[in-house]
C-alpha cells in the first residue's frame, strides 16, 4: 500500500465514439487536490465529451472513473429552468443538496455580481447572467472537484476577473479545478495544460509552475 | 392557477445546522406545479378555446337524437345529439389541453431534472412530485372543462359528478400521454403533432355524430372508451359504470409508468465507475 493521498479525480482509459467517429480514444487524467487544471484542445476534439463522461451525463463505450470527494459540473450550455427564478433555482438545488443555509448561494451570487436578479425568472435573463447562475449552481455544495466547461461565456471583463478571483479562493481551499478552456493568455493561470489530442490527453506543466506536481 | 400556500417548501428553523433548509419533496411538487401552470398559451386556450368549442361542436351537432351504445348493459341509448357532443367536446379539448400542458413542461425541464438528480434529487421524489403536480393540474383542466359545459347543458349533480370524473379521467390520460412524450420525443412538433392527433382521433370516433361507427366494438381499445362510457351513462343512462372509468385509469396509469420509467432511465448517472 502506498501512503499517496487519494487523487480528487482519477479518470482511466476513457472510449467514447459518436457512431463511428471515435472521440476519446483512451483518454486518462488524474487531478490532485488543489491543482488546477487547463484541458486544451481543438474544436470538436472532444474536450465538452470527457468533461460529461466524467460528469456522467454522458454513458462512454469504456473506461473508469474514480472521484474523491463531491463534484461540482458546470456544462458549457446553461442547463436551467427558463420558468423558474434565480432564487427558485437556488431553493431547488438547496434541497438536493441538503444544504442547511444558503449562505454560499449569497455570497456566489453577490460575488458574481447579480444580486438584483435574484427574483427574475431564468427565461428573463441575459446569456451572461444565465451563464453566472449556471455556474453558481455547480458551486452552491462546495464541492471537492470542480469541472468547468468554459465557464465564463458571455462574461463581461468585470465578472471574468472575479470569476478568477473565486478560483484563486478555491485553489486556496485545496479544491481539484478543471477548466475548458480556448484563450490562450490565461494559461499560465493554471499548474497544468492537459492538451486533447488524438481522443487522448497529453499534460504539461505550465511555464511558471514547473514545480508543481504534474499529475495527470 | 398558482401553487396554494400549503404546498410551499417551507424554510426549516434556520440555525440548526444538518437539518436541510428545503424539503426535497415540497420543493419539487411546488416548482413542478409552477412550470406546469406557467404555459400561458394553454392557460388561454382552456378560458377562451373552452366555451367556444362548446358553443361550436353544438351548433354542429343541431338537435338530432342519435344512438349511443352503453356496453355495460348492452343497450342503446337515444340520446341527444347535442350532449353527447358536448361530452366529446370537453374530452378533446381537454386531451388536447392536458397533453400540451405537461408535455412541453415536462420536456423543457428533462434536462435540469437530470441536472438535480445528479446535484443528489432523489430520483423517486423528483418523479412523485412530478406526478402529483401532474394530478394537480390534470384535476384543475379538468374541473374548469366540466364547469364550462353547465353554460350549454345542465346535466344534474351525479350526470355533472360523473362528466367530471370521466374528463378527470382524460385529463390523467393525456396528461401522462404528455409526460410520456416529454421524455422520449426530441423536438416540440413531433409531441404536439401526436397528442392532437392522438386526441381528435380518439375522442371523435365515439362519437356518433361523427362516427356513424361509433358503438363498433373496435373503439373499445381506445383510452377515452372508458371515460366516454363512464359519462354517459352517468348523465345520459341513469347508469354509473366505474369499471369503465377505471379503464381509463388504467390507460393513464399505463402511460404514467412508462414514462416515469424512461423518466428514471432518462436521468440517471452514466458515470463508469467499478
Amino acid at each position: 500500500m502506498t501512503t499517496r493521498p487519494q487523487p480528487a479525480l482519477a479518470a482511466r482509459d476513457i472510449h467514447k465514439a459518436y457512431g463511428k467517429h471515435q472521440v476519446l480514444r483512451g483518454a486518462d487524467l488524474t487531478v490532485e487536490p488543489g491543482q488546477l487544471v487547463a484541458v486544451v484542445g481543438e474544436n470538436g476534439s472532444g474536450k465538452s465529451t470527457l468533461l460529461k463522461a466524467i460528469a456522467g451525463t454522458l454513458s462512454v463505450d469504456s473506461g473508469e472513473v474514480r472521484l474523491g470527494g463531491e463534484l461540482g459540473y458546470c456544462p458549457q450550455d446553461p442547463v436551467l429552468n427558463l420558468n423558474l427564478t434565480v432564487d427558485q433555482h437556488l431553493q431547488y438545488f438547496a434541497a438536493a443538496h441538503k444544504l442547511d443555509s444558503l449562505d454560499r448561494a449569497g455570497e456566489l451570487v453577490s460575488l458574481l455580481g447579480y444580486e438584483k436578479y435574484r427574483g427574475t425568472a431564468a427565461g428573463e435573463l441575459s446569456g451572461g447572467t444565465r451563464q453566472k447562475l449556471n455556474l453558481t449552481l455547480a458551486l452552491l455544495h462546495d464541492p471537492d472537484v470542480l469541472l468547468l466547461d468554459e465557464p465564463y461565456q458571455g462574461f463581461d471583463w468585470e465578472t471574468y476577473l472575479r470569476f478568477w478571483d473565486l478560483v484563486d479562493q478555491l485553489h486556496e481551499r485545496d479544491k481539484a479545478v478543471v477548466v475548458i478552456t480556448h484563450l490562450v493568455f490565461e494559461q499560465e493561470r493554471f499548474d497544468v495544460l492537459a492538451d486533447l489530442v488524438e481522443g487522448r490527453l497529453t499534460p504539461r506543466a505550465t511555464a511558471v509552475k514547473e514545480h508543481s506536481n504534474a499529475g495527470v | 392557477m398558482p401553487a396554494s400556500e400549503a404546498l410551499r417548501g417551507a424554510p426549516g428553523t434556520p440555525g440548526a445546522p444538518g437539518t436541510p433548509l428545503y424539503g426535497q419533496f415540497p420543493t419539487a411538487l411546488r416548482f413542478s406545479v409552477r412550470e406546469q401552470s406557467r404555459n400561458r398559451l394553454a392557460a388561454l386556450l382552456l378560458v377562451l378555446f373552452v366555451p367556444l368549442w362548446y358553443l361550436l361542436m353544438t351548433s354542429i351537432a343541431g338537435d338530432k337524437d342519435l344512438e349511443f351504445k352503453l356496453y355495460s348493459t348492452g343497450e342503446l341509448l337515444s340520446v341527444d345529439g347535442k350532449h353527447v357532443t358536448l361530452i366529446t367536446a370537453g374530452m378533446n379539448s381537454l386531451t388536447m389541453i392536458s397533453g400540451f400542458v405537461v408535455f412541453d413542461a415536462v420536456r423543457k425541464a428533462l434536462n435540469f431534472d437530470k441536472r438535480l438528480a445528479f446535484a443528489g434529487f432523489r430520483q423517486s421524489t423528483l418523479i412523485g412530485a412530478k406526478m402529483l403536480a401532474i394530478g394537480i393540474v390534470a384535476g384543475t383542466i379538468a374541473l374548469y372543462t366540466a364547469l364550462a359545459l353547465l353554460i350549454y347543458w345542465r346535466p344534474g349533480l351525479t350526470g355533472w359528478a360523473t362528466i367530471l370524473a370521466g374528463f378527470v379521467t382524460m385529463t390523467l390520460t393525456y396528461g401522462s400521454l404528455g409526460l410520456l412524450l416529454g421524455v422520449l420525443v426530441k423536438n416540440d412538433l413531433e409531441g404536439f403533432f401526436l397528442i392532437i392527433m392522438g386526441g381528435l382521433t380518439d375522442t371523435f370516433l365515439q362519437n356518433p355524430l361523427g362516427n356513424p361507427a361509433a358503438n363498433k366494438p373496435a373503439l373499445q381499445y381506445f383510452p377515452s372508451f372508458g371515460p366516454m362510457q363512464f359519462s354517459v351513462g352517468g348523465s345520459l343512462g341513469d347508469t354509473v359504470m366505474w369499471r369503465y372509468l377505471g379503464f381509463g385509469l388504467l390507460w393513464a396509469a399505463s402511460f404514467a409508468v412508462i414514462g416515469l420509467i424512461v423518466f428514471h432511465l432518462r436521468t440517471r448517472s452514466r458515470r463508469p465507475t467499478r
